[in-house]
């Protein structure tokens, strides 16, 4: 007897997410087939397949509606340039939204279909992260559903993110189990010595600890690379920002000139008419004033969110939060925490 | 509480967990706070709050933080505390969490909490009450350096906790082989741990970072070049 469960394991740091400045992008990854054979009394065998879906990575668009229009239809001469040759490795995409409910847009289902259709990747995958904040600001929360829109029941899957779980330092040992055989003290002490070098060191130690030296080394070597790169994208930007403020003040400064210029013709013309003159009014606008200007490319911000065809009703980005109550995000009234305090007992059955 | 000016956080420090401390507790010790105060390079920076996460549990502080909160407020007025939790999952619609709060403590008000509980026998309640503040993350288009070294930090930090861990019961001398074995390979199985899910997923996300950032740079280039050639033509 054979089962099919579904699994998700994403070795995804969410921190690129969160980091993402880009609302949408795809999900690279495999799915692979795992076959687990359990034993129970009512049966002799039981058979599972586990289809394990991983996102590996994600590639993120570089604005919203870059492989569709608003109509929704797909391009895929675009998605090609995105995705290049990682291509075959999609097996979902994903969106940012922020203060809207946590289900697939009209135009997001659209989307997928053809996603599905044009990928060839028949259970294409649906990542949706939305972001909410309580009305005053203190609480903020970062959501994800992970949706397979092309199965007919269990639409919503569990993602499962790996970590190190609960720190198992508790596992050591501080007592071996009493034993008064020689045997045993003679066989464990004379094979055991295998294991440990002349300093009594256990050699897997040593080795391990080599393995995460050269990892950390590389860690901090690949860190090093990223600051340089980071203060070299802000200094570009800088460049970028500087260069528009000053296009958009040489546009201004040749508009004021123009006005001038056509203020001093429609003097010099004659005319009989009573009416006034027309006096052109200076724009001041244009003289850049440090760090507020009109071309500064607000990339920090969030890219402002697009009306779908949902029933969302939250389409400004300035709205801070939904909530009326301080500590209880609605509209989702199963919400994960509540106000009340967790008792000191049941806090201390959990690792910090 | 008076709501002051917005503190603005700068950097954060990581501290290394007490040793002697319980699983449960993350207090600071004052050694601690003050080396992470010198620890902030170039300007002169002081402490203004402290963070820790709720992994699987629930963002809102308990007791004991509360507590914790209202000791380090009789120090320093300000100072604030921020939850972070995360790898939290709602069954019900499958629905992934990551929150992060802000808070501060105020004395409890009802006086008569303390009689009922008297009178009932049950656990002492909160002299405190938990307060919230609100919180902003200020974005910003490039990660800066100190939150880069933090980052990176974390699994030494991690590493060093497991070392002093085996170390201790590596003291231990009445251990048989066969226990010395498995504490040893404890340790690996930890370290091993640690390497799949912070060290791999973390140097993943700098070498992506780093990927992101050369083609933002050529962009960038491009960009400037056009806009050079629109100045030009302005002139």
């Amino acid at each position: 007897m054979c089962k099919r469960y579904s699994k998700f394991i994403s070795s995804l740091t969410l921190s690129s997410f969160c980091k993402a400045l880009f609302a949408e992008g795809f999900l690279l990854g495999e799915v692979r087939q795992e076959e687990t054979v359990s034993i129970s009394d009512s049966q002799i065998s039981n058979t599972e397949f586990l289809q394990v879906i991983e996102i590996h990575n994600h590639e993120p668009c570089s604005k919203l509606f870059s492989f569709y229009d608003y109509a929704g239809k797909v391009n895929e001469e675009s998605l090609d340039r995105i995705l290049k040759d990682r291509r075959k490795n999609v097996i979902g995409w994903y969106r940012f939204r922020r203060n809207t409910q946590q289900q697939m847009s009209y135009r997001e289902h659209i989307i997928h279909k053809q996603l599905t259709h044009i990928l060839g990747v028949p259970d294409l995958v649906f990542l949706l992260f939305s972001f909410i904040s309580t009305a005053n600001n203190s609480t903020h929360a970062l959501e994800y559903v992970l949706f397979r829109p092309n199965r007919r029941y269990n639409q919503r899957v569990s993602l499962t993110i790996p970590n190190l779980g609960n720190t198992s330092q508790q596992e050591y040992k501080g007592s071996s189990v009493p034993n008064t055989s020689q045997n045993y003290a003679k066989v464990i002490k004379e094979h055991g010595t295998d294991f440990f070098d002349k300093d009594g060191v256990m050699k897997d130690i040593r080795a391990i600890y080599q393995v995460y030296n050269a990892l950390q080394e590389k860690v901090q070597a690949v860190c090093i690379d990223v600051e340089k790169s980071e203060r070299v994208v802000e200094s570009f930007q800088a460049d970028v920002n500087k260069l528009k403020r000053q296009i958009a003040q040489k546009k201004n400064e040749k508009e004021q000139e123009i006005r001038m210029q056509q203020a001093i013709l429609s003097r010099q013309m004659p005319t009989d008419s009573v009416e006034p003159m027309f006096v052109p009014r200076m724009s001041y606008t244009g003289f850049a004033v440090e760090g507020c200007t009109l071309e500064d490319s607000n990339v920090s911000d969030p890219p402002p969110p697009y009306s779908d065809f949902n029933t969302s009703t939250h389409d400004s980005s300035g709205s801070p939060g939904l909530l009326e109550s301080s500590s209880i995000f609605m509209p989702r009234p199963q919400a994960v925490g509540s106000s009340s305090y967790v008792s000191t007992t049941d806090y201390c059955a959990h690792e910090m | 509480l008076n709501q002051e000016k917005p503190q603005q956080l700068k950097s954060a420090g990581l501290c290394r967990r007490l040793s002697c401390s319980k699983k449960d507790r993350v207090e600071i010790s004052p050694e601690q706070l003050s080396a992470a105060s010198t620890e902030m390079t170039g300007r002169p920076m002081r402490v203004v709050g402290w963070y820790h996460s709720h992994p699987h549990i629930t963002v809102w502080p308990s007791h004991v933080d509360v507590r914790t909160q209202a000791m380090y407020q009789m120090m320093d007025q300000g100072f604030v505390g921020l939850i972070f939790s995360c790898f939290i999952e709602d069954k019900n619609t499958k629905t992934g969490r990551i929150l992060y709060t802000c808070f501060q403590s105020v004395q409890a008000q009802k006086s008569s909490d303390f009689l009922f509980a008297a009178f009932n026998s049950v656990s002492y309640p909160s002299r405190y009450d938990r307060i919230e503040i609100p919180i902003h993350v200020v974005p910003h288009e490039t990660i800066g350096k100190v939150c880069l070294e933090s980052a990176v930090e974390l699994p030494k930090i991690l590493c060093q906790e497991e070392q002093d861990a085996y170390r201790r019961i590596h003291s231990l001398t009445h251990l048989d082989s066969v226990t010395k074995i498995h504490n040893g390979s404890v340790f690996t199985k930890n370290l091993c741990s640690q390497m799949s899910a912070i060290s791999g997923p973390l140097l993943q996300w700098l070498e992506d970072r780093l990927e992101q950032n050369k083609q933002r740079m050529q962009e960038l280039q491009q960009e400037k070049e056009q806009l050079l050639e629109e100045l030009a033509a302005l002139e």
